[in-house]
């Protein structure tokens, strides 16, 4: 595994243990004894995931990972901690720090950690987390509504699911923890649920969604040319967004609006009787 | 209060809403304003009138006239000329194709002559979203008789006398289903009905929630008398937001006006409806895994028995029809079993809706009696093939179903001499197909769909789709051998007899029709390497035929690729190296000069020159 690592920590035996542990291991391993010399490598280096302690003098482990994540969303955190259940790892969690090592923990622990960290940050965009901590911060208040209106509904999940993606206009992971906790119910089987039913997406869509119908009428009448020419001239593919953000692209099954085929509707404006050649018009009305 | 002289129903269903309906209303009652006519003429938006690919459509009453493809910029003209002179406007009247005369009166339109409306017998008449519009054609009066002067023993009587079939696709009787459910021991029942209507290319369901929405809620009021259930779902696909919408507002006004909720017209009769929002699995039009799905887990189906009639949703005794289905009832209830029976065939009584789609003149949603020769759906009511275009196929029941020919035209449509051709009544999909369709890549098309939505539980469904699909792509890519053909029946004949649910059951059914009755174009896919629709474009070359050709330019004009060429009325050269096989060519030319060649054919021609 290779990754750059920044330990913070005020006790330099665990910067020191981490360093001899890590480095073994193909990582690069740079230690801070404050949170203040952590920042001033951060500014100048370019780091995978901070491995930080919580309870530093003057500025604690809180108030760095604050800024991190105001300045580079992107790093991820992982936390030290003694006490797992108090307050500050809440704190800590909810501004969205990958995972904790509990004091003391074990050389395959750490590994095993900063490992996982590292992929998790390696395989995710940079882009994606902000976005997907942005538009749930932002709606976290709606999103816990509906959760509590629809906690004693019988059945509840379906309809919790559809009215937070019509909210978010996807359902990113962080949702669904939140959702299974909200609920009650595994966070397998949220998933479960997600990837079964076609209408959910975990991916979030552009700011106008394409939907290109594949129903039987629309493909006898060649829907499949126009799925070809959107996907050329925004050069993406099915379930996909553009880098501008501007579209997503997507089939569904029937429309049932089969004396119009072939039908795309982008956002809710049904076109019918699409000709392929007159696809790249259609969509400029909305660039 | 003024005199009334005249009302316009214009058509607010999803495909004439899509056309530009609800502008076109603005700009008319705008319009009759500016006109001071807006005192005498009403002006109501409709749900789905039926002629979709005509839409936006309006029908003035009390003349009955017809007026197709109505936007706000015709409304200028047509309130001048027919409102303020009295004179109809032949321009906007609906003409059949190839005679130039317009037919102004709707029920002479051909498209509508042949139709008998019962389940859809208020389409375009009321305002969907006014109950008042509903009771006042009789809405709400088969309800109140069931609830007050019938047994649940009365009803489940009149249904089974009746032999209405469920009509979502396995045309189980209707009035059996309810004498299981009103047998089964248990103090809470569930009625619920299925608007997951998942075929591909059929919108039957759609149209009756948009167009009559509490001619549904009256069927379950019914149908929850006969069986005691006190509480019941709709279940509709997300994709059909105005039906939803619409259902909503009728739930709300039925219950406003005592007819759901609480003592039912002082009857002391309980039910409750609510809205489930479907999220797109098709499986989940299987009863069984619809069910699951309302609980609010994946959707997938479960060994019968037990039946839902025994055990159904949260283990209740359950009931579940089709929106169709639901539509028949008030009507079979108000006018007894012998008028229901007095139409159809004697196993497959009443009406059936199709939705006409594909290369027919004439698309939209009919209703016709059962029994009803195949030949004349597609000939008389669809209007034959586009101009140009030869009949190749018509395509029954969905990804369930098959592909019927030419030469079983004359099959009446019942469940039984359907199924004898191989494919099914279904729920009411009928997707006319001509000769630029390629029946292995139709089967093609409908593999991927199964594959798609095969939730995965029956390995033989799982697996034995995606074999088959795999099978399928060879064919149409170029890659078929001889024996796949007979490993596809094969492979059909096992995951047939070895799925749990519906889906598996039918789902190699599109393959096995277009053996059985296209296995010409297999072969030539296999042997000649030859797509002669000119669909699997690894099979086809397109040339010009010089005889044919007039050199009108058009194809030239419209090439993407700028791969043909040609002096004015000299024949046109199709430039292979250029072409990428798009058939604009071949779609545009008007004298069927461009053609279709097995994928070699100059190949073979180079070789020739060179010797």
């Amino acid at each position: 595994m290779s990754g750059n690592v920044l330990v913070v920590d005020d006790e330099p035996v665990v910067l020191k243990s981490c360093d001899r542990i890590l480095t073994p291991e193909g990582f690069t391993v740079k230690g801070a004894s404050s949170v203040k010399e952590a920042m001033g490598l951060l500014q100048n280096g370019d780091f995978d995931i901070v491995i930080t302690d919580l309870k530093m003098p003057e500025m604690g482990g809180i108030d760095l990972i604050r800024w991190i994540k105001e300045q580079n969303p992107a790093t991820g955190i992982v936390v030290i901690t003694g006490y797992p259940s108090q307050e500050t790892i809440k704190d800590a969690l909810h501004l969205g720090i990958i995972d904790y090592l509990p004091k003391p923990f074990s050389p395959a622990l750490l590994i095993d950690v900063a490992s996982k960290a590292v992929s998790f940050v390696k395989s995710k965009g940079v882009e994606e987390i902000k976005t997907e901590e942005h538009d749930v911060s932002e709606k976290a208040n709606e999103i816990k509504n509906v959760i509590d209106t629809n906690r004693n509904r019988p059945g509840g999940l379906i309809p919790v699911l559809q009215q937070i993606q019509e909210i978010l206009g996807y359902l990113p992971p962080a949702v669904l923890r939140l959702i299974a906790r909200g609920l009650n119910i595994p966070v397998s089987e949220v998933h479960g649920v997600v990837s079964f039913y076609s209408f959910f997406t975990m991916k979030p869509k552009g700011k106008h969604n394409i939907r290109v119908c594949l129903g039987t009428a629309c493909y006898v009448k060649r829907s499949s040319e126009i799925l070809a020419k959107l996907k050329d001239l925004l050069g993406i593919e099915e379930q996909e967004i553009t880098e501008d953000k501007k579209f997503s692209l997507e089939t569904v099954r029937c429309l049932g609006a089969c004396g119009l085929a072939p039908v795309v509707v982008v956002d809710h404006d049904i076109h019918g009787a699409v000709d392929p050649v007159k696809v790249s018009e259609m969509i400029r009305e909305y660039d | 209060m003024d005199k009334i002289r005249s009302n316009i129903m214009l058509c607010g269903g999803t495909g004439c809403i899509a056309s530009g309906s609800l502008k076109a209303r603005d700009a008319l009652v705008e319009e009759l304003k500016k006109h001071d006519l807006a005192d005498e003429i009403t002006v109501t938006l409709t749900g789905c009138n039926g002629f979709c690919a005509q839409g936006p459509i309006m029908i003035v009453y009390p003349e009955d006239i017809f007026y197709e493809k109505i936007t706000s910029d015709n409304i200028p003209l047509l309130v001048e000329e027919h409102f303020v002179k009295g004179r109809p406007v032949e321009k906007f009247m609906y003409k059949e194709p190839e005679k130039k005369s317009a037919v102004p009166i709707m029920n002479e339109i051909p498209f509508f002559k042949h139709q008998v409306l019962r389940a859809l017998r208020n389409k375009g008449l009321i305002d969907p979203e006014k109950i008042e519009e509903y009771i006042a054609r009789d809405g709400y009066m088969a309800a109140a008789k069931a609830l007050t002067e019938m047994t649940p023993g009365d009803i489940v009587e009149v249904m089974k006398d009746s032999g209405l079939r469920g009509r979502g696709g396995a045309g189980f009787p209707t009035g059996l289903k309810w004498e299981f459910c009103a047998r089964s021991q248990g103090n809470l029942k569930y009625i619920l009905c299925n608007g997951d209507e998942g075929d591909p290319g059929a919108f039957m369901d759609r149209s009756v929630m948009e167009a009559d929405p509490h001619v549904v809620l009256e069927g379950m009021i019914i149908a929850a008398k006969a069986i005691g259930a006190s509480r019941g779902y709709i279940y509709v696909r997300a994709e059909y937001p105005l039906a939803v919408e619409r259902l909503q507002k009728a739930i709300d006004q039925a219950n406003e006006y005592g007819l759901l909720g609480e003592n039912i017209l002082g009857t002391g009769f309980n039910l409750d409806i609510e809205l489930y929002l479907g999220a797109g699995a098709f499986v989940c039009g299987e009863e069984t895994a619809l069910m699951r799905s309302i609980e609010g887990k994946r959707g997938m189906p479960i060994p019968r028995p037990p039946f839902p009639a025994q055990k159904g949703l949260w283990e209740k005794p359950t009931v579940l029809n089709n929106v169709e289905t639901y539509a028949n009832i008030p009507q079979i209830i108000l006018n007894g079993a012998d008028w229901f029976k007095s139409l159809g065939t004697e196993k497959s009584t009443g009406t059936k809706v199709f939705a006409l789609t594909g290369a027919v003149n004439n698309i939209g949603l009919i209703e016709v009696p059962m029994g009803i020769p195949l030949r004349t759906i597609i000939f008389d009511i669809g209007g034959g093939i586009k101009k140009g275009r030869i009949f190749k196929a018509v395509q029954l029941g969905g990804p369930s179903g098959g592909c019927i020919p030419e030469d079983h035209l004359e099959t009446p449509v019942t469940y039984e001499d359907i199924m004898n051709t191989g494919a099914i009544v279904g729920s009411g999909g009928m997707v006319v197909m001509d000769d630029s369709n390629c029946m292995v890549n139709v089967a093609r098309f409908f593999l991927d769909f199964t594959t798609d939505e095969s939730c995965g539980k029956c390995s033989p469904c799982r697996i034995g789709t995606k074999v088959m699909k795999d099978k399928l792509v060879d064919i149409t890519e170029g890659r078929g051998k001889e024996e796949d053909i007979e490993l596809l029946e094969d492979l059909a004949h096992d995951i047939i007899s070895t799925s749990l649910c519906g889906l598996g059951q039918t789902a190699p059914n599109p393959v096995l029709t277009t053996i059985k009755y296209f296995r010409q174009e297999y072969e030539e896919h296999i042997r000649q390497g030859w797509c002669k629709a000119g669909v699997c474009t690894k099979l086809s070359t397109f040339y010009i035929d010089e005889e044919a050709c007039k050199g009108c330019t058009l194809c030239a004009r419209s090439c993407p690729q700028q791969a043909i060429t040609g002096e004015k009325k000299k024949p046109h050269h199709i430039n292979q190296e250029l072409c990428i096989k798009c058939r604009t060519c071949y779609e545009k030319c008007k004298f069927g000069a461009v053609k279709v060649g097995p994928v070699n054919m100059f190949e073979k021609k180079d070789k020739e020159v060179k010797v």
